[in-house]
């Protein structure tokens, strides 16, 4: 019996008439990289919102460690070990690199009332911010103003903030998206590292990144789970190749 | 030394050694233009806070400088009465004891900026702007209807709060007051922006959805800004009272709250220093360019316009060559 660490149940969300999330059923087991796929508008950001709170569903369930998450709020959620890139760079811009890095240090010390001291004097950051740039090779770059960042040292902020807190799951939306074919390869690498320290659900377009990394995928149209296996069944699920595979190659 | 400690050093020696240039050169009126400076000055970097790093586009902050104004007025009017101002559930008499009045004006304050921070807060962007505008014009018309305390017209003081050791309604002892004030709550605020609650507040100000996906619940954050905010708004409203020795609905209405806006904007957005030079250059355009004409508005609008365009942070950022915001 696998441990699933988390478990979606039912779930629906619709807008207007449109399905965005139907009855969809999901388990995640901990440690994998599970992938989620799907072609445009299935309904893939729509899960992951459900799934970290920035988006309540219709009906359904999630249940995270086995407990009923479904209705609470996104920071709660964050506080139970949800963290999550968004697929649209979302960064402090106008915050330098480690000042980016520190405020993700920062959520995980219980409150930061803490009005007199120069944050960076905090001993929790003071012994893990290095080590936190360090791990997605950002050291150099840490006092430059985070939108002068190019846009795959971004991505890697961005990854390196949602893995400070030591998350259980970690949902990567479109971490590739807009990448060149270097930054790919590097935040590839970067993934893979991370793979068995924590559990990844991984939204990507590219096929290739995902039957590289995934130990599990699910594939995704109209809001409906069509089938999940190891990304070998995937590959020659008939079913999958005629509603995606067969489109986009 | 760099450029931006240099500029920081000049303004503190120029403010410094105002009191004892004015004596020399015989014009006492430098000093009552000096003070009210310094008091804009504490209220815009006050506001600066809420602006310019937690991007609470507050329209209502004269509520506070009023309510802090009132504090001050309302306590002397009460003690020159000889008439308690409360005698349940307490008896609390009134006081012209600045060690007593200035810390209550700024604890009331900060009050009226927890319960209305509390409310405006659930709110952003369009509607926080226009709800704080709200609850400023409330206050206003509130203390309009408050005839007792001279409504429409307003409270006069008879003479300044006192201090031990200093004497207020001296020009120079005032003005010193004052200063201290604003360089206590410079240091006070530059510490806070640096701090771990700053950094909450400056990710909370640049993403605030981002911070909440870090499992930050920022509004208690901001309502912790707006609280300190608006005590420290309280305080230079006390001072203005004094100041002036008369109050007036007028503190609350919002072109006070948009004056404070534009001496941000034109010292420096997010740079704490710039809101005072904001103040001076503000204050001292208005004294100047209404010995010309009463429409002096008109000369400072198409000013503030160019120093938006061209300076982007502020005649602060353009003197000290400070790039970056923030800083």
């Amino acid at each position: 019996m696998a441990d699933t660490l988390l478990k979606v149940s039912r779930l629906h969300k619709s807008f207007g008439a449109v399905m965005a999330t139907n009855n969809l059923s999901l388990d995640i087991t901990r440690g994998h990289i599970h992938a989620l796929i799907g072609p445009n508008g299935a309904g893939k950001t729509t899960l992951v919102n459900q799934l970290s709170g920035d988006m309540q569903a219709d009906s359904g369930t999630i249940h995270f460690l086995s407990r009923d998450i479904t209705r609470l709020k996104s920071y709660r959620r964050a506080q139970m070990g949800i963290a999550r890139s968004f697929q649209i760079t979302h960064i402090f811009e106008n915050l330098t690199v480690a000042e980016n890095m520190g405020l993700a240090i920062c959520a995980g010390l219980g409150h930061n009332f803490k009005f007199w001291r120069h944050w960076r004097n905090t001993a929790a950051i003071k012994s893990e911010l290095p080590i936190a740039l360090e791990r997605v090779d950002l050291i150099h770059r840490a006092e430059l103003t985070a939108r002068h960042l190019s846009h795959g040292e971004k991505r890697q902020l961005e990854v390196g903030m949602a893995l400070v807190g030591k998350p259980e799951l970690l949902i990567l939306d479109e971490p590739m998206a807009g990448l060149g074919p270097g930054g790919t390869v590097e935040l590839a690498k970067l993934i893979k590292k991370q793979k068995g320290r924590v559990t990844i659900l991984l939204v990507e377009h590219d096929m290739d990144v995902v039957f590289s990394l995934a130990d599990r995928v699910t594939v995704l149209v109209y809001g409906e789970n069509i089938a999940t296996g190891s990304p070998e069944e995937i590959r020659n699920n008939p079913v999958v190749r005629k509603a995606y595979l067969g489109e986009g190659g | 030394m760099n450029r931006k400690q240099i500029t920081l050093w000049c303004g503190a020696i120029i403010l410094i050694l105002l009191p004892p240039f004015a004596l020399q050169t015989g014009s006492p009126y430098l000093l009552s233009l000096g003070s009210r400076i310094l008091i804009y000055a504490l209220a815009a970097v006050s506001l600066d806070l809420l602006l310019g790093y937690g991007a609470m586009i507050s329209l209502g902050h004269a509520a506070f400088v009023g309510v802090g104004a009132y504090t001050v007025g309302i306590l002397h009017f009460h003690s020159s009465a000889a008439e308690p101002v409360l005698t349940w559930p307490f008896l609390f008499t009134g006081s012209d004891n600045g060690l007593l009045v200035l810390p209550l004006a700024a604890l009331t304050a900060a009050f009226a900026a927890l319960i209305i921070g509390a409310l405006c807060l659930r709110t952003i962007g369009m509607h926080f702007i226009m709800i704080t505008l709200a609850f400023a014009q409330m206050l206003y018309y509130f203390f309009i209807s408050l005839e007792k305390y001279g409504g429409d017209d307003g409270l006069s003081l008879a003479a300044r709060n006192s201090l031990p050791g200093l004497d207020l309604g001296q020009g120079s002892h005032f003005y010193y007051l004052c200063l201290a004030a604003l360089f206590l709550f410079l240091f006070f605020a530059h510490k806070l922006v640096n701090s771990r609650f700053g950094l909450i507040i400056r990710g909370a100000g640049n993403n605030d959805r981002r911070i909440k996906g870090l499992g930050i619940h920022s509004y208690r954050y901001k309502l912790t800004t707006f609280v300190i905010a608006g005590g420290s708004a309280g305080l230079a409203g006390a001072l203005l009272a004094n100041q002036t020795e008369f109050v007036s609905p007028g503190l609350m209405h919002w072109t006070l709250s948009g004056e404070l806006m534009v001496m941000v904007l034109l010292g420096g957005l997010g740079t704490l220093f710039g809101p005072v030079l904001g103040a001076a250059v503000f204050l001292l355009l208005e004294e100047t360019l209404a010995m010309y004409t009463e429409h002096w508005m008109i000369y400072m609008g198409p000013f503030l316009v160019l120093t938006v365009i061209f300076a982007k942070h502020g005649l602060f950022g353009f003197l000290s060559g400070d790039k970056e915001k923030n800083g």
